[in-house]
């Protein structure tokens, strides 16, 4: 009964304070809202391009007319020389520059490869992408209408076959648009539950040690006296609070963006529950370290170093060997790769069974450090309480010496 | 009070909070421990640039000498390795769901025969979109190697007609595309991200350093005592409190730009001066930002809550990874309301394209417009200063 004790005790405070209000329930709630809106237009729409036709002839301006005729890339402006091209650069009015050489027409008509040459501004990699691609498609599109104008007559079989001996297509899988928000939201997301859970669970600690008579984590009471029951009834209080928070921040938010979501609900559930306790244990252990309740927060900062870890944008085979050490400790890095495969890739619990185990074996771990770091709490609570207790009765005996 | 006075009162303040500063583990997690941990990690991290070796399953169900030829020449890409030979497009899928590769790259059947006998066979690849970074490059890689097959099939045919090698080239790719990365022409991902991520750190600890040293005085009850050394001014209070951490943060900032634009030798065309100038302001502007969060949300874990919540959606609004351009409306007003935002503008033009200062003075403006912030809330922080009592 006293796990019940606890966990009702437990529940009862994460509501009341402040801070853990925070860190459980706003961020969890609104952060996936913003970040996802952040992301949510998923690709460069309509990336504003300068043209500098010096051909202007039928083809240079055709070319120009079905780059600006792409979803990816608006034409803001021809101009005659690279000059006024580059300050429209400057200005930001363009973040690219399409040269179309003054021999252009003339070498296609000649029967001569032709260049047109791109420059872009690579304040983002988006936008390359987004010129590079369109160049690419027209570019290709107008050598086969070249061919079908100059030669009418030789669409036979076998010219096909000099202009396109082996034909290709690639497909994007699982993001058929290369889309940002598909890309980035459902790791973020992930870290989201970690590291809330890590702020908020070291909050309540840091909470715990100020009222708390003797600074510890554990406050003195028969109830808080096992350790086993500690941990396990507070671990149940933030699990309960947290399968709340998966439904709203890996169920409901994707679907309100419609973000990929091509796994079985049950395999994400069962992924999930082992990356949860590997999660609390986690944030327990670490809040037995940190004493103070406020300067637990600048652990945020490892956000940004732990989604790197996990290889969803930086590809997790160029990781350093160190550095990948480092994410074995961390639920985050099995947590995304194996949520990403699941939710995303569609696979099965047994595609994603060495993150699977690794969650498991974590969880085993913290749980072992969590009852450490909470015997040491108990035992220490305890000797102060005795010291305290010898104290008073010393001090009795001399008043009572005293007063004799 | 005088000049002098003033001075003298910041003298006082600034070294009773250096000695808070250097007792304080906290302080110095925040101004040097995370910043060199980040600094470590990232520059390590992407000490390649771009990452390689990235693996790949191919299906090769021709099992020809020109199949085989292909997928050696995919695997001597630098990006690429071929790490799966997959007997079905089912085992190759399997392992993408896996994570274990990227990619697919599909040969089908007959393709050498076909090939050579002008059936054109088509070449397939697909890639896990779900890691675009890795996708995209290795689309690259495999859209190069079927090009360059058809080329050279195209090649053979081409002269077997008795055609010239211009000729040919000008039949199969009669346009060509020429691209030139402004700036960065390696297309390093270490210039992309770490000239933005590594200054975000900084700006999200010096929010953080702010609003704890603030926000401490008024959870320990010693706010009256730092008032009245700062002669009840709070402005002098405030610089005299702030100036040790511009100091180290300053230091610690240069001594990124050091790493970045000297170590690694990064894209600097504008020369040292005019970033040197947008990193102080950008620690200055962040202090102000800081003393704003504190005096808004007076209580240590509120305003540490404010200062980590804004300092992390920073990385994301700032429009280094997605551009702002691209995003909602709302969001890109949004956005100037970030330091880091107007910090990546001037990178931008500055470092990465060595533009006039005309295009780009407006953002120092925008920097150096940060300080005003604290003036608007002094009152709410002198309240909060002078009468809140710390309630656990």
């Amino acid at each position: 009964m006293d796990i019940f004790t606890i966990w009702l005790d437990e529940m009862k405070k994460a509501l009341r304070d402040d801070g853990v209000r925070i860190f459980f329930f706003l961020v969890p709630f609104g952060y996936p809202l913003l970040y996802t809106f952040i992301y949510n237009n998923e690709v460069v729409h309509e990336a504003k391009m300068v043209v500098v036709d010096q051909a202007d002839s039928y083809w240079s301006r055709e070319f120009t007319r079905r780059v600006n005729g792409t979803a990816d890339v608006q034409v803001v402006s021809t101009c005659t020389d690279m000059k006024e091209a580059k300050t429209m650069l400057d200005e930001k009015k363009a973040y690219g520059i399409l040269y179309i050489p003054s021999d252009f027409e003339k070498d296609l008509y000649r029967g001569k490869q032709t260049t047109v040459s791109l420059y872009v501004d690579m304040s983002s990699l988006l936008y390359y992408k987004a010129f590079l691609m369109s160049a690419t498609e027209v570019s290709l599109d107008i050598g086969k209408d070249l061919r079908m104008h100059s030669s009418p007559a030789g669409s036979t079989q076998l010219d096909k076959i000099m202009v396109e001996p082996i034909p290709y297509d690639s497909v994007a899988l699982f993001n058929s648009q290369n889309g940002f928000a598909s890309f980035l939201v459902p790791g973020i997301l992930i870290l989201i539950l970690q590291q809330t859970l890590v702020l908020g669970i070291g909050l309540r600690g840091g909470t715990e040690r100020e009222k708390n008579r003797f600074h510890t984590l554990v406050p003195i009471s028969k109830h808080f006296n096992g350790t086993f029951r500690v941990v396990l009834g507070k671990a149940l209080t933030y699990l309960m609070l947290y399968i709340i928070n998966c439904i709203w921040v890996l169920w409901i938010v994707p679907r309100l963006f419609s973000l990929p979501q091509v796994g079985n609900p049950m395999t994400a559930v069962l992924f999930l529950l082992p990356f949860l306790f590997a999660c609390i244990f986690f944030a327990m252990t670490l809040s037995g370290i940190i004493a103070t309740r406020e300067a637990a927060m600048v652990y945020v900062f490892t956000s940004v170093i732990m989604i790197f870890i996990s290889g969803i944008s930086w590809p997790e085979p160029a990781v350093p060997p160190f550095w990948k050490f480092v994410g074995l400790f961390i639920p985050s890095t099995p947590g995304i790769q194996g949520f990403i495969s699941i939710n995303t890739c569609g696979a099965s619990l047994s595609e994603v069974s060495k993150q699977y185990h690794l969650l498991w074996l974590q969880t085993g771990i913290y749980f072992v450090t969590t009852c450490l770091v909470y015997r040491y709490q108990i035992i220490r609570c305890h000797k102060l309480v005795v010291r305290q207790y010898r104290y008073m009765k010393m001090r009795r005996m001399l008043e009572v010496k005293q007063a004799h | 009070m005088t000049l002098k006075e003033g001075l003298h009162a910041i003298g006082a303040i600034s070294k009773r909070e250096l000695h808070l500063l250097t007792s304080t583990p906290t302080f110095m997690i925040c101004i040097f421990g995370s910043p060199l941990i980040c600094l470590i990690f990232f520059l390590s991290l992407m000490r390649a640039g771009l990452p390689k070796d990235m693996p790949i399953a191919v299906v090769d169900l021709d099992k020809s000498a020109l199949s085989r030829n292909l997928i050696r020449q995919l695997d001597a890409f630098e990006q690429t390795r071929v790490a799966f030979n997959a007997n079905s497009f089912y085992e190759a899928r399997r392992e993408i769901q896996k994570g274990n590769v990227y990619a697919i790259f599909f040969i089908p059947q007959d393709f050498g025969k076909d090939a050579s006998s002008g059936k054109q066979p088509h070449l397939s690849f697909y890639t896990n979109a779900s890691y675009l970074i890795a996708a995209s490059l290795l689309f690259r890689d495999m859209k190069t190697i079927s090009i360059l097959a058809g080329a050279s099939v195209g090649q053979q045919t081409g002269r077997a007609k008795g055609y010239t090698d211009d000729q040919i080239m000008a039949t199969l790719q009669p346009i060509k595309v020429d691209t030139h990365a402004i700036g960065n022409p390696w297309m390093n991902y270490s210039v992309y991200l770490n000239n933005t991520v590594l200054p975000g750190i900084l700006q999200l600890m010096i929010f953080f350093s702010t609003v704890f040293a603030i926000g401490s005085e008024i959870k320990y009850g010693t706010s009256r005592e730092w008032l009245t050394m700062g002669k009840e001014s709070m402005s002098v209070s405030i610089i005299g409190k702030l100036l040790p951490q511009t100091v180290a943060f300053t230091a610690v900032a240069f001594l990124f730009a050091a790493f970045l634009y000297g170590y690694n030798s990064f894209p600097l065309n504008s020369g040292w001066g005019p970033m040197l100038l947008a990193i102080f302001f950008l620690v200055i502007a962040s202090q102000a930002v800081g003393v704003f969060m504190i005096s808004v949300l007076p209580t240590l874990r509120l305003g540490l809550s404010f200062a980590c919540l804004f300092g992390m959606v920073s990385f994301s609004i700032v429009g280094f990874s997605f551009p702002v351009a691209g995003m909602n409306p709302v969001l890109q007003s949004l956005a100037d309301l970030f330091p880091l935002r107007h910090y990546f503008l001037i990178y931008v033009d500055q470092a990465l394209n060595g533009r006039a200062m005309i295009y780009t003075w407006s953002e120092y403006i925008w920097l150096l417009g940060f300080l005003i912030l604290p003036f608007l809330v002094r009152k709410n922080l002198k309240n909060a200063l002078l009468y809140i009592k710390y309630i656990p």
